[in-house]
Formats: structure tokens, sequence, C-alpha cells
């Protein structure tokens, strides 16, 4: 008798406590949405994780800020004033030592010295309004040509053979804090988990039994248009003309910037990017987008060959999307629509 | 003056022997369980521990389905007309249960005794009532198919009061011999 | 310690087939819980009036509604993702007594006065979304 009471309450516990163990938070840092997701740990202990890994963004998001006064902001003050060289701190130093190769890499289409051109279309803050266009002024600063290479870092210190250079590392930042996170949990012995920062996303273990499932925005609507499965390790991200953007006259001009043009890239929606398991995974998945977006439509696959991804999907408009034969095997369209119009490069 | 009556006096004699006022009188205990369960007011809808149940059980294994059956039945009938909701919606539960029950009843009356007591019965016997019930409700009262939400409550009650009756009845029944 | 009195020398041991009969049963008990006691949270609350559904709300709101039956008015009660019946004209109080519901699945039902309550949620078909 006593054996069926205890299994009665057993069971009713069982029953009712049968929450799924995981842990959402969001926040709002690097001007963006944070979304960490733990699987596996207790309520407090995934708490606490999240916390310490938000602190450590909130850290980052105030040494590295383009316009707010930070280390970037310093950095960019040295470099105007010519080779006078100034203190850079030891990770601010592999940042730039990553960020110049891949923009080597990219053959200069990711280049995060022109922060005065980003700065010019009014994209250097919270919220935009339509820039006052100066082709003039846009062309000179295309002409001065700031590069990655024109950076020096030596004994601790940096300079710039530029004046022209400010750094602005928006299209990295994300993606670096996204490898300290993951960092960070794999430390703390948490097996599964999901970082997503603005949309940029990382992922541990899985959800339970199954991988975790990620949704990619639509261009243009608000769903996702087709879901895809990330396993471990793996990193998405989007360069997207919807993300920041304002219009004018009709136009709209986005917030990433071809180098060579000094204007918005017209003619593309977003194009995103699947990076495997490595150490700068998060990087990758931040940059890689970038100079395939900027792209001509006919030189992309070249470039994400270039960039080595393998995984990509490129939406120039509701009737026009391509997407790496690798790629067409993982996703799982939503828009059926859309899916009509894929064609798949080799 | 005699007043001789012209009617023949008959009389009309039923043999009852004691087997027979031994099951009335489990009868009139089922059916005073029932209505003394019925008053108690439980905090679940339809969650009971159905303790006329031990009733029928015993009936069935001390002496047969048919019995047990009939003992069931009469009191599922008159319990409902002693609360007054003869034909209502809580004895329409009560004997679509009773007759899903006795279904399985019919068929778990069959097992072995070595190795199957009175409690795998009865919890069979508890699991055949709420599947019975649970249709009722499921194609007539509550014709949505959120009532799946149900089940689980049902079944757990259905495990844990089906043991509990079903050893009531196994330690009567070996009190008898 | 009224359990201790029935111990088993008072009560005849469970048989074997018994205990095959309650383990496939607490087995059973503990797939139904799993599948249809639902862990995911809840965006809607849908009322029936009988069978014919007469509403489907957003629950992240705070709001009061009125539902008549044939004993008379149910008061619902929405409060950012919770539902609940708050007053019903019905005897037995079974509808109010269950309280909140917060889950996707989640049943409520006042019976006499046929007013059915029933939170639905949406189905993610992703954990993240990228953009």
């Amino acid at each position: 008798m006593r054996a069926l009471i205890i299994i009665f309450f057993g069971l009713l516990l069982a029953g009712c406590s049968r929450e799924e163990p995981i842990y959402h938070m969001q926040s709002f840092v690097f001007g963006t949405m944070v979304d960490i997701t733990i699987y596996g740990e207790s309520e407090e202990d995934a708490q606490a994780i999240s916390n310490d890994i938000i602190r450590q963004f909130q850290d980052l998001h105030n040494r590295l800020h383009s316009w707010r006064p930070s280390e970037v902001t310093a950095l960019n003050h040295a470099y105007k004033r010519g080779k006078v060289p100034t203190r850079i701190s030891a990770d601010v130093a592999d940042m730039i030592a990553e960020a110049t190769d891949l923009s080597i890499k990219s053959k200069g289409l990711f280049n995060p010295a022109i922060g005065e051109l980003i700065h010019h279309w009014g994209f250097q803050k919270d919220e935009f309004k339509p820039a006052k266009i100066d082709p003039k002024r846009i062309a000179d600063l295309v002409k001065a040509d700031p590069q990655m290479v024109d950076i020096v870092v030596e004994n601790g210190k940096s300079y710039s053979t530029n004046p022209t250079v400010q750094l602005d590392l928006g299209g990295y930042a994300k993606g670096y804090a996204l490898d300290q996170a993951l960092l960070i949990l794999r430390r703390q012995g948490v097996r599964n988990a999901l970082v997503n920062i603005g949309g940029n996303i990382i992922a541990l273990g899985q959800h339970g039994t199954q991988p975790w499932r990620v949704g990619i925005q639509h261009p243009r609507k608000p769903d996702a248009i087709a879901t895809l499965d990330l396993p471990s390790g793996w990193a998405i991200g989007t360069s997207g003309d919807y993300q920041r953007y304002f219009e004018l006259k009709g136009t709209r001009y986005c917030h990433i910037i071809n180098p060579a043009t000094g204007y918005p890239v017209q003619g593309v929606q977003s194009v995103t990017v699947l990076i495997s398991p490595q150490p700068n995974a998060g990087v990758l998945s931040d940059v890689t987008s970038k100079p395939i977006f900027i792209s001509q439509p006919d030189a992309r696959a070249a470039m994400a060959k270039q960039m080595e991804v393998k995984d990509y999907l490129v939406i120039e408009s509701d009737t026009k999307i391509l997407a790496s034969a690798s790629m067409t095997k993982r996703l799982n369209w939503l828009d059926k629509q859309a899916e009509k119009h894929v064609v798949e490069t080799h | 003056m005699g007043h001789k009556s012209r009617m023949t006096r008959s009389t009309i004699s039923i043999k009852t022997t004691q087997e027979d006022h031994r099951i009335a009188k489990l009868t009139a205990l089922a059916i005073g369980l029932h209505v003394l369960e019925a008053i108690f007011p439980s905090p679940l809808p339809g969650v009971k521990p159905g303790i006329a149940n031990i009733v029928t059980l015993f009936v069935l294994l001390e002496f047969d389905f048919a019995t047990a059956a009939w003992v069931s039945l009469l009191r599922v009938f008159a319990s409902s007309l002693l609360l007054g909701h003869f034909l209502s919606p809580t004895f329409v539960l009560s004997l679509s249960g009773t007759i899903a029950s006795l279904m399985v009843l019919w068929l778990a009356q069959y097992l072995p005794k070595k190795h199957f007591s009175a409690i795998s019965i009865s919890v069979l016997a508890a699991f055949g009532h709420i599947a019975g019930q649970l249709s009722v409700v499921r194609l007539w009262l509550i014709p949505q198919a959120g009532v799946a939400y149900l089940i689980p409550i049902f079944a757990l009650a259905a495990l844990f009061f089906g043991c509990m009756n079903g050893l009531i009845v196994a330690r009567l029944l070996r009190d008898q011999q | 310690m009224w359990w201790k009195r029935t111990s088993d020398s008072r009560y005849p041991k469970p048989l074997a087939g018994d205990w095959f009969v309650i383990v496939t049963s607490c087995l059973m008990v503990l797939m139904l819980l799993n599948s249809l006691w639902s862990h995911q949270p809840a965006n809607r609350l849908e009322v029936r009036q009988g069978d014919q559904i007469v509403g489907v709300y957003d629950l992240n709101q705070v709001r009061s509604l009125s539902f008549r039956g044939p004993l008379g008015i149910s008061e619902v009660v929405i409060q950012q993702g919770k539902a609940r019946f708050k007053h019903s004209p019905c005897s037995n109080q079974y509808c109010v007594h269950q309280g909140w519901l917060s889950k996707a699945g989640q049943l409520s039902i006042c019976l006499p006065n046929h007013i059915s309550l029933e939170l639905l949620g949406a189905q993610k078909p992703y954990d993240s979304l990228n953009y």
C-alpha cells in the first residue's frame, strides 16, 4: 500500500514538473536584441551564466563602440592625427589583425576602415534619417582609399599611415562576441545553448534530442522564409538591406556600403552564410556575408568560394533566389512561392 | 354470520436462497456506497475513488460475471434515482463507465488466478471505466479535441484507485476463506 | 502513521501479473502526461458556448469578458499570458477553482453553464530567428 502511494505521488510530480529544462534570456546590447537560450541547466545556473555573458557583451560593446567614446574612437582619433603611436589592448590588436586578413581575402570588399563613409551616410547613429548625399564628398572619401593594411600595430601601440582610416567594427564585433560567448559557455560546462546577437546566431549542442533550428527572416515580410538545423558549433549570419536603412525618393539606402563606390549596395535584399565549427565561426558568420552582398550578381558565387563559404543563400528579390547546392540541402522552405524561384549555384 | 371470503387465498411464494439474500445485501451496500461517495465533494470533477466497485469486484470473484453485471447495473440505476439525476448527463456518464468496465471485466475474469489477483482486474476495469466516460464526454458533452487534456489526470486516478480498491477486494476475499 | 498498519501482512501481496499490470499502467500514465500535457506557452484563448467557438482572444492583454449560458453569466479574465474563470453561476464552482490556465492545450470547463476555455499556442517552427 505504501509503495502505491509513493508511485502515485511520484507520477503526479513527474507529470507536473515536466517542464522543459530550457532557459531564455533577452537583453539589449550592441544596439540590438540579444537572445540567449540554455538547455539542460538549472534555472539558477543558466541565469548566472547568461548574466555573465551579457556583462561581457556590454563590456565589448563599450570598448568597441564606433561613435561613443571607446577604445575604437580613441584609436580613430589617433589615426586622424597621423603617425602618432597610441596604446592598443592586446585583444583589439588581434581583432585588427584578423579583420585585416579578412579584408585582404575579400579583395577589399569587407573594409572596416571606411568609418568616415559610414558616418557620412548617417549610419553611425542609433536611428537613421535620410542623409544629405554629397557626391563630391563621397568621391573624395573613396579616393582617399582607407584600408586595414594602413594600420600598423607594434609593441602594444598602433598608428595609421593613412589619416582617413576610421575603424568601424560594426560588421565584426557581433561575430567576435558570439565566439566569446561560446568560450564562456564551454568553460562553464554548458553543453547545449543558442546565442543570437542581432540575428547572428551560434549553436552549441542541441535542443534536447533535436538540433537547434533557426529561421531565416524573409527580407520583405515579417515571417521566416525558411528554416534550417544549426548543428553544434555552426554559426549563421545574414547581411540584409532591411536591417538598417533609410528611403529617399523611393530608393532604399541600406547600411552596407561598397567601399569601391562609396554608395550603399542596391539590387540585393539579403545574403545568408552558414559557417562550420571553427574558433572564429562567429566572426566569419558576421564578416563573410558582406563581401558576397557587395559583389556583382555574377561574381557572388566566386566571392563565396574566395571566402571559403560553402553554404550561402542570396535573395535578390521575391523571384530571384540563389543558393549553393550544399545550402539547398539544408533549407526547409516555409515560403513555398519563394521556393519555386530558387536557382542552385555550383 | 360468517364472512367467508369467496376468493381463494393464494400465496405466491418465491423461494429465496441464502445466496440471494446475500446478493441483495451486497447490492444495497453498493448503492449505499455509491450514494455516500456522491455526497462527498471531490476536488476534481469526475474523479472519485469508486468504492462501490469494490462490491462489483467482490461479487464477480465470489459468484460470477452475470451476477456482478446485474449488481453493477442495478446500482447505477437505483443510485441515480435516489440521487435525483436519473437520465441526466451524470447518469449517462455513470452508465457508460459501468458498461465499459463490465466489458473489460468480462475479459479480465479469465486471467489466470495464479498470477493475477483482484488488483489487476480492478486496475483494468478502472481504466475501462474512464475510457467509457471520456468517450461519452468527447462525443457528446464536450465535442472538442482539447478534452485530451483531461486524460492524464483520469488515468492517474484510475491507476491509483484501481489499485486501492483491488487490494481491499483481495483482502476481503482472503478473509472470507 | 496509518499507512504502517497496512503492511503486507494485513493486505495480500500483489502477484507477478499484478505487478506487470501496475508497471505497464504507470508507464502508460507517464506517456500520457508527457504527450498530452503541453509545456508550450500559450498566446490565445478560445472560448466556446456549447460546441460553438464564440471568440478567440489574444492573451497578451488585461481584459475581462462575460459569456452568457443557460445558468447565467460566466466571467472570464485574461491577464498577460494567463486566463481563468473569475465568476460562474454553477453550484460546484469547479471551473473557478481550477484557477489560472497558462499553457497551450489547457482546458477549463463550466459544464453546467456550457462555457469552456481552451488555451492555444502557436507552434514556432524554429528556436531563434536569423536576420
